[in-house]
């Protein structure tokens, strides 16, 4: 199963989120542990100077009254304050409790009858003994209650993360996304280079993280425009180089046709003639497929209007074509699209060609150019297959069709439209059609990306 | 007519010159810009074929510079950049009409045909002339109604008077037409293939007028 990829926004905002979020964590924990030795030594301090002011009164209260034979219970307070964090008990010498708080047990504490801190299960427990030793005033703190304030304590400390995590959520997604922009803009740059956009990438208002970057790529760039250039003019001059050769030898033949006279040796001569015309066409479709596969197809806006106009009246020169063609509109309007014009001559020479010879002789071959751009040509040809239709752009698929071809004329028109960021519909039958074949380019009005 | 062609293959060069020949046009044959740009600059053509990579230079620059001192000749480019770049460029030069290689000479000659014609401001193929039937892209000629044959030569004259009929042509003009044939011109050649002529297709057909030139009626 393939990972799932999340945008380095996302990933340094949970990271610095949760860095964040641990940190403070960590924080709260250490200041919560430096206050519980603080409340410690605070409430320890508070008890045993409870302890240790309330022993004279004690003392003094002790000799004023006569021994009751039990343990005397104080009254709790006549106005009530809640309940007293502190109670008390007044133990003698043999451990019996002579007085209490009023909210303290009638049995004793079970603590030790020696001056100093003890801890129960429930309290912790100051004694503090008489000069003489015979009374101990020993005073108890709940350990509930040190809790309750170290709760409240810590929480005080951990409510602001509560409260400010989303903020810093937020703050943390919006700082990275702005500190990411020039990424994003690299990115971008990047993103629009293609067969027809090999500018450099600008550099100067890049970081200066991002510049070696930038950098490297316009280098490559650079390497990648070149080695293209190479392919095109090595496809260009292949092109001459193959032409001219053919073209003497397609002339000197006819020449021999022109000079023979009638008999074995001029039918030879024709043979000839007929072969090197094929030679041509098929070289022409090879030219054709080269330059498609060095990626001419993208380039600069142009008005492609004019072109179709020559590519029509090209075409129209040809003897099949003679009173076949019917275009829609007559004139053209500007059809301004981001496509380099050779590649745009060639799809629609390749499509008017196979339109005109891959139908009934005599038969209209339809040209329209749509108001939204879109280019349709359409024939009067037998209903194709579905399973044929849909593998007719592979090279060297043809028709059931005995008219001469090479196989190749789909397979660049559709490589060349592919390049060009349009699509190539074909369809059989043509629509509103019960027959015909129908071709359609959809050029979009965007740069490739 | 006389045609100017100026192409650096061999093989192909003298296909193209035997065919413009045997169609009876007379062709002179370069293979280089500036012995192409000498011959255009010295004598008046009837039509120019073009090839554009030469091997001193590009055929494009020689066309800027005929357009550029005025000079209208009919110029047909032969080439093998079929880029419809390529083609826009030549016809922006001043080109009026591209040939791509390789191209069948059938074409080349119905391609000449129409070019020469456009110049000289006709658009038919047949030139119907009381009583003369010129088809000039099967080279036939019925003079009323009887076929006549007609040599290379007289072809070139009639050809070159059937490029401005009514208008006078200059001696100059038929001379040059002739020229490529191969012979030397006599001061009194001209005037040898009109009589020639007129003796095929009627004497009063082509006029003379003295000092200037003739005249196709």
């Amino acid at each position: 199963m393939a990972k799932r990829s999340f945008s380095i926004t996302r990933r340094l905002t949970i990271t610095l989120t949760g860095i964040v979020t641990l940190f403070w964590l960590m924080a709260a924990g250490f200041g919560m542990m430096v206050m519980q030795d603080e409340f410690t030594e605070i409430f320890d301090s508070a008890l045993k100077e409870t302890g240790e002011r309330l022993m004279p009164l004690v003392v003094d209260d002790l000799l004023q009254q006569e021994a009751s034979g039990g343990p005397r219970r104080l009254e709790a307070p006549t106005i009530a304050h809640g309940e007293d964090y502190l109670i008390y008990q007044v133990r003698d010498s043999g451990g019996s409790v002579i007085l209490h708080s009023h909210d303290a047990t009638q049995a004793p504490f079970d603590a030790p009858l020696q001056q100093g801190f003890h801890d129960t299960g429930d309290y912790r427990i100051y004694t503090a003994a008489s000069v003489d030793g015979s009374i101990f005033v020993q005073i108890a703190d709940a350990f509930d209650h040190r809790r309750e304030a170290m709760i409240e304590g810590g929480f005080a400390l951990l409510l602001p993360l509560l409260i400010l995590l989303p903020a810093s959520i937020f703050a943390i997604r919006f700082t990275v996304r702005r500190l990411l922009s020039p990424i994003d803009d690299l990115r971008l740059a990047i993103g629009t280079k293609d067969g027809g956009n090999m500018a450099p990438v600008e550099r100067e208002t890049l970081p200066p993280e991002l510049q070696p970057i930038a950098h490297s790529v316009n280098l490559l760039l650079t390497r990648l425009r070149a080695a293209l250039d190479a392919e095109r003019e090595f496809a260009a001059n292949s092109a001459h180089e193959l032409r001219t050769p053919i073209a003497g030898a397609l002339a000197q033949t006819q020449r021999l046709v022109e000079e023979l006279p009638p008999g074995a040796l001029q039918g030879r001569a024709r043979q000839v003639e007929t072969s090197l015309g094929k030679l041509a066409r098929l070289s022409e479709k090879l030219l054709q497929l080269s330059r498609a596969e060095a990626g001419i197809g993208g380039g600069e806006p142009v008005d492609l209007s004019p072109i179709l106009s020559l590519v029509i009246e090209d075409a129209r020169r040809v003897p099949l074509a003679h009173g076949r063609l019917h275009v829609v509109p007559e004139t053209f309007p500007p059809l301004e699209r981001p496509v380099n014009s050779d590649a745009f001559a060639i799809v629609v020479r390749n499509l008017v060609e196979n339109a005109l010879l891959h139908s009934p002789p005599g038969s209209l071959v339809e040209i329209e150019l749509q108001p939204q751009g879109v280019i349709r040509i359409v024939n009067q040809a037998a209903v194709l297959g579905s399973e044929l239709l849909a593998g007719i752009r592979s090279r060297f698929i043809r028709g059931p069709t005995s008219a001469p071809g090479s196989g190749l004329g789909l397979a660049i028109v559709s490589s060349l439209v592919e390049q060009m960021g349009g699509e190539l519909q074909l369809l059989s039958p043509a629509e509103g059609r019960q027959d015909g074949f129908e071709a359609r380019i959809v050029l979009s009005g965007q740069t490739q990306r | 007519m006389r045609v100017l062609l100026v192409e650096d293959d061999a093989i192909l060069g003298e296909a193209v010159h035997d065919h413009v020949a045997a169609n009876g046009h007379a062709v002179d044959w370069f293979r280089l810009v500036d012995d192409a740009r000498n011959a255009a600059l010295t004598t008046n053509y009837g039509l120019i074929l073009l090839d554009l990579r030469l091997p001193d230079g590009s055929g494009l620059s020689l066309l800027r510079g005929l357009r550029a001192k005025g000079d209208a000749t009919p110029v047909i480019v032969l080439t093998a950049h079929d880029q419809i770049s390529d083609r826009i460029e030549g016809l922006n030069s001043g080109a009026d009409d591209y040939l791509v290689k390789p191209f069948d000479l059938g074409e080349l000659t119905a391609r000449m045909l129409a070019v020469s014609r456009r110049h000289g401001g006709s658009s038919v193929s047949i030139i119907r002339l009381a009583g003369l039937e010129i088809d000039q892209r099967s080279r036939s000629l019925r003079v009323d109604g009887r076929e006549v044959l007609l040599s290379g030569r007289e072809w070139s004259v009639l050809d070159t008077l059937c490029g401005r009929i009514g208008a006078i042509v200059s001696k100059t003009q038929i001379e040059e037409a002739l020229y490529a044939f191969g012979s030397e011109i006599e001061s009194n050649t001209v005037e040898v293939y009109v009589s020639r002529l007129r003796k095929k297709i009627g004497r009063d057909r082509v006029q003379t007028v003295r000092g200037v030139g003739y005249s196709l009626k």
